[in-house]
């Protein structure tokens, strides 16, 4: 049996020294049912392997472990990865990413299943750092990171990755699975709306909507609840999903999501004592999916709406007049609606204390401060990038063989259907 | 065609409109029943203005709302009933008067009058007129089935309007419809289609079918030398055509478009009792106008046109008001309009509407009144328009939100100041969250590429299960608690 683990040893060295890595990959995973079964003496052939020389080889043994149904010990084993991740050959394992993912997603669950989530945090930072061919790249580990950043609710770390818009989806091993994919919007747009910036949370949520379908996903199901529940934080009403939503969305989800529609409706009436009687009647559902906290926030957004909108239609108003337009208890409270409001820059005005008026301003922005105008061109210089960058995924596609190819023999309005041509 | 097959289905199309005639046309949320106690209706000549089934639908709408006027209401409609063949609606009509009898009797004054006068049920009246209209039907369906093994298109067609006027005076309106119908592919010159459209357009405003009217409407004016037919250049053709798409644009809420069609109704052709009598038209029009059109349109389409002076001059009352509103004197404007108002509760026509189109009134005159101004007292407003200031101040509210009036409200001195807008800062902002869209929806566009680029989707139910069971991984999350 040692003559295996030696025979595995020597090529790994072999291959690597000659540079053979796709060669290599092709032996690392035909060997793993031979590692599997000498689990006992793996730490020993890691000890003759260099990580930065023979990252691939490492990496195979450490699959396997991770493999193992239950792992004796995790802190060695902990400590091996965290090592190999940190040191490990970038060039190397970009040949082995599917592993280099596996073993990221395997490292993952083991945290959380240990309930240590806040230890991988950086780990993982490091992993995607290192896999990444560039910064809008999505790999599958982001997802892990993700999740590993909600349950140890610490968000920083992942908001790096997150805040950068992605143009490029890593192959793995020519496999990306839709679920990495849906898991990490949801899980990001559940770290946006906890950060409230909710703009972002729905265009997260939006996307995981969005997905190209053919069944109902369950994380779907959830971004769709949630996406319902931020829209009405964020605009007060449910705008129509864009036209590529898949026919899944409509047919199967929004029939189960009654209790959320019904939400939309209540909220539409601009009555917070309707909303009030429907989240009552859907406590138990809200709760049960872990929303209650969102339902809660809409009920304060849609008094800060009917506060908005007074604002549309008064100069000056007293604090009983809009505690009764809004239906709050009284004077104080809205006192203290109109303040928060003022302090978040929601609104423009300024209480009188004297006589309990409330005067309502226009926005005090002229658009003529050089500040202003710097933030006018940053915005346009991204409309300029964005669309620079159309252009350039234009010209890939008018110079792809295989679309000239087909465009070439047929007629103007039967191109082909092909998967990046849907866009255009 | 047999009798007894008939009658059932005489009964079935009768039934759910003869009943009662409100549910089926208020079909919005005005289903409420309701009552006009006073009322200054000149029953006897409202109901000479009228024939056939219009003055029957009229007469009983008028006594199921109008406690009053109810059992002279059913007694005319009786004695006209009595004329027909209908015998279903006689029977209709005899039940609920004795139903209006019995409940009156504690008025003695009624009892008196009611008793001596009331006829019992006519049996023999019923058993003659079924009879007869049986014995008539026969005879037509045998001339009809002669004409047509002569093959003669021109008797065929008028084999089949002669049963659809039979059908109608029974009162079995899908039976007449469809035999107007057929009437079509017999039809030979534009005069007879017109003839054919006319006689569908009828049974449809009985049925309230409205896009059939509306549609046979256009096929009508459609149809080449419409107008060139008849002594009076087909006026009374076009005006019987308008009218009826104005009564179709009316029930469908359309009211600008209804307002111009009664106002193309020319006055000396305006003769069709069984649709709609001037008066009507006069009513409808002016109603109609004041809700949807605005100033100019008014002064140029209502106030100068010739023809609908005619019309006004039937209904003085409105005639003020459309001067009232144009002069701007609204609180006698609205006071005359809210005088006038019962008695629109007693047309069926205008009930569903009368409350939307008296909002947009006002509505109009709340903003009209503004217009001029740069800021209004609200408390000088309020008198001009019969309210309370804070009454005034939750109507603006809705109108500002509304963007009928560009105007804000200083609710502590009560003025409404007209707002300004800051052209600039306005192109500005709506130029920004522009940019900000194309930018979230350019990046969802290049971001949807990469995903469909590596093919991703979710797909079969098998992977279902697996990805059920990798949600439980996060126990921490919302999605996991549906596993």
């Amino acid at each position: 049996m040692a003559n295996a683990l030696e025979q595995y040893v020597n090529t790994v060295q072999t291959l690597s020294t000659q540079g053979n890595f796709s060669q290599l990959c092709d032996f690392i995973s035909k060997s793993a049912e031979v590692l599997s079964k000498n689990v006992s003496h793996l730490d020993n052939v890691l000890a003759t392997l260099d990580i930065q020389q023979h990252s691939l080889g490492v990496l195979g043994i450490l699959c396997v472990k991770y493999s193992m149904p239950n792992i004796p010990d995790f802190e060695t084993l902990f400590v091996q990865t965290q090592e190999f991740i940190i040191s490990c050959n970038g060039e190397h394992v970009r040949y082995a990413t599917d592993s280099y993912a596996d073993l990221c997603h395997k490292f993952t669950h083991n945290l959380v299943e240990r309930k240590q989530p806040s230890r991988g945090i950086q780990i993982l930072v490091t992993a995607i750092n290192k896999i990444q061919l560039f910064q809008a790249q999505l790999t599958s580990i982001h997802a892990d990171l993700c999740q590993l950043c909600l349950l140890a609710k610490n968000f920083k770390p992942a908001l790096q990755f997150m805040d950068v818009d992605i143009t490029d989806i890593s192959k793995e091993g020519g496999h990306y699975d839709s679920k990495d994919f849906l898991c990490y919007y949801y899980y990001g747009g559940m770290i946006y709306t906890a950060l409230k910036q909710y703009d972002r949370a729905l265009y997260f949520l939006e996307i995981v909507i969005t997905c190209p379908s053919m069944a109902v996903s369950h994380v779907m199901l959830e971004a769709y609840k949630k996406y319902i529940l931020v829209v009405l934080i964020l605009h007060g009403k449910l705008s129509p999903l864009p036209k590529y939503t898949s026919q899944v969305v409509a047919r199967y989800i929004k029939p189960v999501c009654q209790p959320y529609h019904d939400l939309v409706n209540a909220y539409t009436t601009n009555n917070p004592e309707e909303l009030q009687r429907n989240v009552e009647k859907h406590q138990d559902t809200y709760s049960r999916d872990n929303n209650l906290g969102l339902v809660k926030q809409c009920l304060t957004s849609m008094i800060k709406k009917n506060i908005q909108r007074l604002t549309k239609t008064f100069l000056t108003l007293s604090l009983t007049d809009m505690a009764n337009r809004v239906r709050l208890s009284g004077p104080k409270e809205a006192e203290k609606y109109v303040l928060h409001m003022i302090e978040d820059g929601e609104i423009y005005a300024t209480i009188n204390q004297k006589d309990g008026m409330v005067r309502f301003h226009d926005n005090p922005e002229k658009y003529n401060s050089s500040r202003m105008l710097l933030q006018l061109d940053k915005e346009m210089q991204k409309c300029i990038q964005l669309d620079s960058k159309l252009k350039e995924m234009d010209n890939e596609i008018a110079v792809n063989p295989q679309y000239v190819q087909k465009s070439s023999g047929m007629h103007e309005d039967d191109i082909p259907g092909s998967s990046k041509m849907q866009n255009y | 065609m047999p009798l007894p097959i008939q009658q059932g289905l005489f009964q079935a199309a009768a039934e759910p409109m003869q009943v009662d005639a409100v549910p089926e046309e208020n079909d919005n949320v005005e289903d409420v029943p309701y009552i006009v106690d006073s009322t200054s209706l000149d029953l006897e000549q409202y109901a000479s203005q009228y024939t056939g089934l219009a003055k029957l639908n009229r007469l009983r709408f008028i006594a199921d709302h109008c406690p009053p006027l109810k059992l002279d209401a059913l007694r005319m409609a009786l004695s006209y009933v009595m004329t027909t063949y209908n015998t279903n609606a006689y029977q209709q009509i005899y039940r609920k008067l004795q139903e209006a009898m019995s409940s009156n009797s504690c008025l003695p004054d009624a009892v008196v009058g009611a008793i001596h006068n009331v006829t019992p049920l006519d049996a023999q009246w019923i058993e003659t007129t079924a009879k007869k209209a049986a014995l008539k039907l026969e005879k037509l369906d045998t001339d009809l089935k002669n004409y047509k093994s002569n093959s003669i298109k021109e008797s065929i067609r008028r084999g089949h309007d002669d049963l659809g006027d039979h059908y109608l005076d029974c009162g079995d309106l899908s039976n007449a419809l469809k035999c107007y119908s057929r009437a079509r592919d017999y039809c030979t010159s534009p005069k007879h289609v017109v003839n054919m459209c006319l006689n569908v357009i009828k049974v449809s405003v009985y049925l309230q079918n409205w896009s059939h009217v509306q549609s046979y409407v256009n096929k009508a004016e459609n149809t080449p030398e419409v107008t060139e037919h008849g002594k009076d250049g087909g006026q009374s053709v076009l005006t019987k055509l308008r009218c009826a798409a104005g009564l179709a644009d009316l029930a469908t809420k359309k009211y600008k478009s209804a307002a111009k069609y009664f106002l193309l109704a020319s006055f000396d052709h305006c003769d069709f009792p069984e649709l709609l009598s001037p008066h009507d038209v006069a009513t409808y029009g002016a109603l109609c106008a004041l809700a949807s059109f605005d100033r100019q349109e008014l002064q140029k389409n209502v106030i100068s046109s010739s023809s609908f002076k005619l019309f006004l001059e039937l209904e003085p009352q409105l005639r003020d008001i459309i001067h009232k509103f144009y002069e701007s004197s609204y609180a006698s404007c609205l006071k005359l309009l809210d005088e006038l108002k019962d008695n629109l509760f007693l047309d069926m026509y205008l009930v569903p509407h009368v409350n939307t189109l008296y909002s947009q009134i006002r509505n109009r005159a709340l903003c009209q009144y503004f217009s001029p101004y740069l800021s209004a007292d609200m408390s000088k407003m309020a008198t001009a328009f019969n309210t309370t200031v804070l009454d005034l101040e939750d109507e603006l509210m809705h109108l500002i939100l509304d963007g009928q009036i560009n105007a804000r409200i200083d609710s502590h001195s009560k003025i409404l100041y007209a707002k300004d807008t800051d052209q600039r800062s306005t192109t500005f902002e709506k130029s920004m969250s522009m940019g900000r869209e194309y930018q979230r929806r350019t990046k969802a566009l290049i971001l949807r590429s990469a995903v469909l680029k590596n093919q991703i989707s979710v797909k079969c139910p098998p992977r279902e299960g697996g990805q059920g069971g990798e949600m439980s991984i996060a126990p921490g999350n919302a999605s996991s608690a549906r596993n």
